[in-house]
């Protein structure tokens, strides 16, 4: 029952981190209808910009602000100049944004050397509760708890307000919102920049989680929330939460009960998702 | 038009000629084996160009079958024994092995869109990395392991040899491929492919036949591999092959077999070159940003490549000639 309880605990709290990244991901996708394969270089940016000022400054809070700073600003600028060409264009928006994801990821070795950095729990989010043989540790809960923030944030900012009811109408009918006098371009960009700065919120978040960040994350979580967008239906928040937590609690226990699998279980629930239901589990049907 | 595809049959038979004298002139190691490389990623990449050239479809998982063919080869070179026989027998075995897997892959997910065929690709590739890591007792898992090719291929310059001879008959195989009707269909499915669907034509089928046809390609690219190698680890199955025949592809000219080739000369030869340049400044150790950098450039400025951006230009010049002389033509008559 305890192991029951911790498996479970940790893989929510993974799941959260990668519907971070996902979320972003979705939202891009839903409204903008590109393909950013280079998602998860954001993620790393993120990350290794939030934990660098963290510890340089001492305060996590500090390095969650730079994350989601250099987010916004990397998101501006890939926006602007590598995405605003290709729109429309499915395969010219892979290829790109696998050069930016190349290319991003190799620049952060440039900055911060290629050797891993290695990235500790704030005191007041370290240690662990015991309820019993239940040992829930203090930073897991913490990530599922801004992961569900997060969530109902962008739940709420879509469905009651304003913006939200702009970026709803411009995913069913891009024209229409423009010939209102609504400059979807501007909507597009803002969209991706709040993606692009929950990836990096992620990033820094995965830090003190896992203990080191490396370079060559970008590409491995970036697959993972693929994954997870594919598996929920592209372009459904609601689904890429639902995916998102199924990847991380299956991730978890085959890591304790079928170790082998454990690196094929994504793709493998991907594989099947894919196969019976082409268009996600909470996709629409088209 | 005649007297033009004359012409260049001549150009191309000219090079023939040309890089089968390479070895008689040079006695640089390095040159031989960059060379052999360049052909063999030639292959892997004019495969990879059925895919994304003459059908439109984006794959993330060509290095499976690159790697099907590596192991293959491999295995049966250290299990069974190093002889020719056994290692034509591996040849044929990847091949078939890897049609198979690509016709299974393109019947489940080739109807998917691009974005879903692409991860799903990459899904697949992942599983046979996955695989090819915990089957330690056949691949060694990520160690890898060495093993002996039979006697007569042991000399570089045969390698070479072969490594051309192979590169030049896929070429004319690919060639004939793709100027068949069938390859003609495959072209009118990446420039617009609801109308060859209405036109009665059955898309999926003719999907799945480019998958299967770049997948015994790029397998036998693999079986080449790792007989310059004599080597095999789980590199072969990394993402970054199947990024490497995409930039091949890419920086050459999609659409081209001979871009194809191009690429793969530019790729490996820039790759020892800035590897190289390392001892220079410490930034050419990142080779990779430049590469990345010259992968979106050339994806936003030349979508069409080298050999599809000079051949646009040598139209548009002719076209221009053409009414110079029509022109002429007029104010003498």
């Amino acid at each position: 029952m305890e192991v029951l309880v911790n498996l479970a605990v940790n893989g929510l709290a993974t799941g959260m981190l990668i519907f971070l990244l996902a979320a972003g991901l979705t939202l891009i996708f839903g409204l903008m209808d590109v393909v950013n394969f280079g998602h998860g270089a954001l993620f790393a940016w993120g990350a290794y910009a939030g934990i660098w000022t963290y510890v340089t400054t001492g305060s996590f809070v500090v390095g969650i602000l730079a994350a989601i700073i250099t987010g916004l600003l990397l998101g501006l600028v890939l926006e602007k100049y590598i995405i605003q060409p290709v729109y429309g264009n499915h395969i010219q928006q892979i290829l790109i944004t696998l050069g930016v994801l190349i290319v991003l990821s190799e620049m952060l070795k440039v900055v911060w050397g290629p050797n891993q950095l290695s990235a500790r729990t704030p005191s007041y989010l370290a240690g662990s509760w015991e309820f019993g043989d239940i040992i829930i540790i203090k930073y897991r809960l913490f990530i599922i708890a801004v992961g569900f923030i997060v969530f109902f944030l962008i739940r709420y900012i879509l469905k009651n307000t304003k913006i939200g009811l702009i970026v709803r109408a411009g995913v069913i009918n891009k024209e229409m919102v423009q010939a209102l006098g609504i400059n979807i371009k501007k909507v597009f960009m803002y969209v991706f920049m709040v993606g692009a700065a929950m990836a990096a919120l992620g990033g820094i978040l995965l830090g003190p989680y896992s203990g080191v960040i490396y370079a060559e994350m970008g590409m491995e979580f970036g697959i993972l929330a693929f994954i997870v967008v594919v598996i929920g239906g592209m372009g459904n928040i609601k689904g890429s939460l639902f995916a998102a937590i199924l990847v991380g609690v299956c991730g978890s226990f085959m890591a304790y009960y079928v170790p082998a699998l454990s690196l094929a279980v994504n793709m493998l629930l991907m594989v099947i998702v894919l196969v019976f239901r082409p268009q996600g589990l909470f996709g629409a049907k088209g | 038009m005649i007297q033009t595809m004359d012409r260049k049959n001549m150009l191309y038979g000219l090079i023939f000629v040309a890089l089968l004298c390479i070895p008689f002139v040079t006695d640089s190691r390095t040159l031989l084996i960059m060379f052999t490389q360049i052909f063999l990623f030639g292959i892997f990449a004019m495969s990879y160009d059925i895919l994304l050239g003459y059908t439109g479809i984006v794959s993330f998982g060509h290095a499976m079958f690159f790697g099907i063919g590596a192991y293959s080869t491999g295995i049966l070179m250290k299990q069974i024994d190093s002889t020719i026989p056994v290692l034509l027998l591996a040849i044929v075995l990847a091949a078939v092995l890897s049609g198979l897997v690509s016709y299974l892959l393109g019947i489940l997910s080739l109807r998917l869109k691009s974005h879903f065929y692409a991860m799903l690709t990459l899904a697949f590739s992942g599983l046979f990395l996955v695989l090819a890591e915990k089957w330690r007792s056949v691949t060694y898992g990520n160690d890898g392991f060495t093993f002996s090719i039979p006697d007569p291929l042991r000399d570089r310059m045969t390698l070479y040899f072969i490594a051309l001879i192979t590169m030049a008959l896929v070429f004319l195989l690919l060639n004939r491929f793709t100027n068949s009707p069938l390859g003609k269909v495959l072209q009118a499915i990446r420039e617009n492919e609801p109308r060859v669907e209405s036109l009665g034509y059955n898309v999926l089928h003719y999907k799945v036949i480019a998958s299967v046809v770049a997948g015994v390609f790029a397998s036998v690219a693999g079986s080449l591999y790792v007989l310059t190698l004599r080597f095999v680890n789980t590199s072969v199955l990394a993402v970054e092959v199947s990024l490497d025949a995409l930039l091949m592809t890419i920086i050459g000219g999609v659409g081209t077999l001979v871009g194809a080739i191009i690429g793969a000369g530019l790729i490996e030869f820039a790759h020892h070159w800035l590897t190289g340049l390392a001892k220079v400044h410490w930034i050419f150790e990142r080779w990779l940003i430049f590469f990345g950098i010259l992968y979106i450039l050339v994806v936003m400025f030349f979508p069409q490549g080298i050999v599809g951006t000079f051949r646009n230009w040598r139209e548009k010049r002719s076209v221009r000639n053409k009414k110079v002389i029509e022109e002429k033509k007029n104010i003498s008559g």
